[in-house]
């Protein structure tokens, strides 16, 4: 009965996390308003950073710090993922700033935040 | 030895940080700050240089974990040669836009100068790592930087390609971020030479998905064929400085990754061919595009990613013959395209739409200028006795060798294309009838002891090329043995 | 028909990822051979408690490990808030100009008033705790911005200076770097972010060295520039709001 239930967790788990970097792809290539393209980054993103720490698990694993009384045969999880994923995070924050004061620039000067008609560059 | 590499990270982060607080004590350094880090980054970068054509390469690990259990970065002579090359221009383009348009502000004034040193010093950085996170991390910050150079100007249509610009960056980190997690999954490690040594105990089917999502990754920054649709907006509106800065430092950074990975890393057997074609199709796209662009930038940002597109060309011949080849051509368009640049800017400076043809008779006005752009022309289309020329024929050597003709054929008909494109610019600029109103702005004497410095530059690598063969050879050489790069990390112990 | 097109792209990637990842498997542990293939994470684990006497593993990779990766996350942030600056940067730049739709019920600014100093407080606890428990500089950093973003949407005219802000993150820059600047000099082989201070005993406040130093800079770095981004974004007056 556990290993069943794990293969459906193998599959919810990724599964869920490749969605969302889907779902952000889809919106930051299809959607019209500039908003929704700024959000579908930070969701693709989201999705990236999910799929990440979710690779590092490991069986029966406990988070991998030394307090006082931890039991050393306890398996802990990997956490080199879940150090890159605190960088990651973090990158993802500041380039999500810079694209929302873009956005506000592009506000300022044409007063609409629809592509259509901001389209001066071919796009 | 002036000091070690990772002072090429960690001066100009420094000086980053107290850039604001200078600033509050006294105004111009802000721009001058970066200038002398810039100095002196050169003057380590060729200190380094001689020292590792003599001694061999020099590894050094951080926070004193010896390799693959710490960060270490990697000083040999391929890339100790693109670094030198990196800060060189680097300090060219600070040089250039000190006072380049007399009416920006303090404020502005201190954001554009610490970012053009970040976006030089991310590039360096991520020719100098050793680990593939650590490159993520560089690219990242070389992409911020770009983002707001971009958006610069304010009056222009800066910010909507500033905005595709991060569009297609933030897609390339999270190709890379996957490309990463694969690597990891299996190996276990995230250091360069760590995976080149297990490289043999994967899976292939990962292999290939990882080395894909790469590919497409890096190619995004490094503008292949069909990802750049970005990159003509972004040269175009940025400022002429920061143009040249692009085509210059941060294309050749993103190269160099890919190289990397195709030649160190991964040992897949179509690797190369793989190269050798995104490198034509790019190629022949963007040369073909130049030829209908109107505006200047526009024409010299495509006929950029033509060049980057003849370099992986070059890289896919895979002898080593090639690979210098390839390290000529990428010399010569750190060079040259800059003074294109460079000399266009103040060429269009008036005019409102930058077109070509508003160009018309300058070369009465600026003759200077207009000679130097002539220079910078016939030396990328590759006539002797210019800088161009030799790159080109070594490339042309090396085709010959492994036998591929049809890329000759090919090659020489996209350098037709090329004299096309850029003769129809110099005639205009010299032989036909000008308009009355035209203006033609007088360069600042930093931006002319500039172009005359790569104008010098040009004609020495012209006339003497010899002098730059030990180097590229050198360079060459490191990038071909797999075995000594791995070995020289793995084994590296902390100094 | 873009439409389309997207979604079947969409579809053929996604296919191809998930098939990749589903093959690698959720919660196996993955290397072939752990003999062979030697995974760095065995290493880093075993090293925190005995070299570096730090509890938490995540902190001692983030810090000591991979201290370069942090430097250049933090060179990051410093950048995006200089580009947000750079690109709405406007030439008269008048000093309490808020663009406020509608201002705040006396609920919120009642308990704004009252959570401000406890978020404040959970904040500084999380990242001088970094090293021994859940948290850290960048955790911490982010919840102390989330009280100034409180106290900022409950009242109208707070107002927190940009000079400071800009003086501190710049200080706390300095710090990071030239802590690693002084791992040439003091630490034992000689390199940049060595640990030259004593380890000191596992699970103390004092232990681990120059790792809560640099994460309780990088605290006060993040706290600064989430609050200035916050700020800067706040003070955007349209033109059609009175």
């Amino acid at each position: 009965m556990d290993s069943t239930y794990f293969q459906y967790l193998d599959y919810a788990i990724y599964g869920s996390a490749v969605l969302v970097i889907l779902i952000g792809l889809y919106a930051a290539l299809v959607k019209k308003s500039l908003l929704k393209i700024v959000l579908g980054l930070s969701i693709m993103e989201a999705g990236v950073n999910l799929l990440f720490v979710a690779l590092g698990y490991l069986k029966g694993g406990t988070a991998p710090i030394f307090s006082d009384g931890y039991d050393p045969s306890q398996v802990m999880v990997d956490p080199v993922p879940q150090a890159l994923v605190l960088t990651a995070i973090v990158i993802g924050f500041g380039v999500t700033a810079v694209a929302l004061s873009l956005v506000i620039r592009l506000w300022r000067h044409h007063h609409t935040l629809y592509i259509d008609e901001i389209k001066n560059l071919k796009w | 030895m002036v000091g070690t590499p990772v002072l090429f990270i960690a001066i100009p982060l420094l000086a980053a940080f107290l850039i604001p607080l200078f600033g509050m004590v006294w105004k111009e350094s802000v721009r001058i700050v970066p200038g002398l880090v810039l100095t002196y980054l050169l003057i380590l970068a060729v200190n380094l240089l001689n020292y590792v054509t003599v001694n061999g390469p020099i590894v050094e690990t951080i926070a004193g974990w010896a390799p693959p259990f710490g960060i270490n970065l990697v000083f040999n002579a391929f890339s100790g040669f693109l670094v030198t090359l990196m800060v060189f221009m680097g300090l060219m383009v600070w040089l250039y836009s000190y006072r380049f348009k007399s009416n920006v502000e303090y404020e502005p004034a201190r954001k554009y100068f610490l970012l053009l040193m970040m976006l030089v010093t991310g590039s360096v950085g991520i020719v100098l790592t050793g680990d593939i996170f650590n490159m993520f991390v560089f690219i990242e910050i070389v992409g911020i930087s770009g983002y707001a150079l971009t958006a610069f100007y304010t009056g222009r249509d800066s910010a909507e390609a500033s905005f595709k610009y991060l569009m297609m960056g933030s897609i390339a980190s999270v190709l890379l971020l996957l490309a990463i997690m694969i690597i990891y999954s299996q190996l276990g490690t995230l250091n360069m030479a760590d995976i080149a040594s297990k490289m043999h105990l994967m899976d292939p089917k990962y292999k290939i998905a990882s080395f894909i999502l790469f590919v497409v990754a890096l190619g995004i920054e490094a503008e292949i064929f069909p990802l750049n649709g970005w990159a003509p907006d972004a040269y175009s509106e940025a400022p002429g400085p920061v143009g040249a800065a692009f085509s210059g430092i941060v294309v050749k950074g993103a190269v160099y990754a890919l190289i990397r990975f195709t030649y160190t890393i991964f040992d897949l057997s179509g690797s190369f061919h793989l190269i050798l074609i995104i490198g034509l199709i790019t190629l022949v796209v963007a040369e073909v595009a130049a030829i209908r662009q109107e505006k200047l930038k526009r024409m010299l940002a495509f006929s950029s990613i033509g060049q980057m597109g003849l370099v992986l060309v070059a890289f896919g011949i895979g002898t080593k013959e090639g690979v210098f080849a390839a390290l000529f051509i990428m010399l010569n368009h750190a060079i040259i395209k800059p003074l294109l640049f460079f000399t266009g800017s103040y060429l269009v400076y008036h005019s409102k739409k930058k077109k070509i043809s508003d160009l018309d008779g300058i070369g009465k006005l600026a003759p200077f200028t207009s000679v130097l752009f002539a220079l910078g022309a016939f030396a990328i289309v590759g006539l002797p006795p210019f800088a161009g020329f030799w790159g080109k024929l070594s490339f042309l050597v090396a085709a010959a060798n492994s036998d591929m003709i049809l890329i000759i054929a090919l090659i020489l008909v996209v350098s037709v294309i090329e004299i096309v494109y850029y003769m129809r610019v110099v005639n205009r600029i010299f032989f036909f009838k000008r308009s009355s109103s035209l203006l033609a702005r007088r360069p600042t004497p930093n931006a002319y002891i500039v172009m005359t410095v790569l104008g010098l530059a040009i004609l020495l690598i012209g006339f003497y090329p010899d002098s730059v063969f030990g180097y590229l050879h050198n360079a060459a050489n490191s990038l071909f043995d797999k075995s000594q790069y791995i070995h020289s990390v793995l084994t590296a112990t902390i100094q | 028909m873009k439409k389309v097109l997207v979604i079947l792209l969409l579809a053929v990637v996604g296919f191809y990822i998930s098939e990749t990842f589903f093959d690698i498997g959720f919660g196996n542990s993955h290397f072939v051979n752990n003999e062979v293939i030697k995974p760095v994470k065995d290493t880093y684990l075993q090293q925190t408690v005995q070299e570096l006497k730090v509890a938490n593993t995540v902190t001692s990779i983030v810090v000591n490990f991979r201290g370069f990766d942090t430097l250049g996350e933090v060179t990051v942030l410093f950048l995006s808030v200089t580009a947000l600056g750079s690109i709405l940067y406007k030439r008269r730049h008048h000093v309490g100009d808020r663009s406020v739709l509608f201002s705040a019920s006396s609920i919120v600014t009642a308990g704004s008033k009252l959570l401000f100093p406890a978020i404040v407080l959970l904040g500084t606890y999380v990242f001088i705790h970094g090293h021994l428990s859940p948290g850290g500089g960048f955790q911490g950093g982010v919840i102390i911005a989330t009280g100034f973003l409180l106290m900022l949407l409950a009242y109208e005219n707070y107002s927190v200076s940009h000079t400071n802000l800009a003086i501190v993150e710049s200080l706390a820059g300095v710090t990071f770097a030239g802590v690693g600047l002084l791992g040439f000099v003091y630490g034992e082989q000689g390199t940049f972010l060595e640990n030259f201070l004593p380890s000191g005993v596992l699970n103390d406040l004092f232990s681990g060295g120059v790792i809560p130093i640099i994460y309780i800079a990088v605290g006060f770095k993040v706290a600064a520039e989430l609050t200035g981004v916050i700020y800067t974004v706040l003070n955007e007056k349209g033109e059609q709001n009175g």
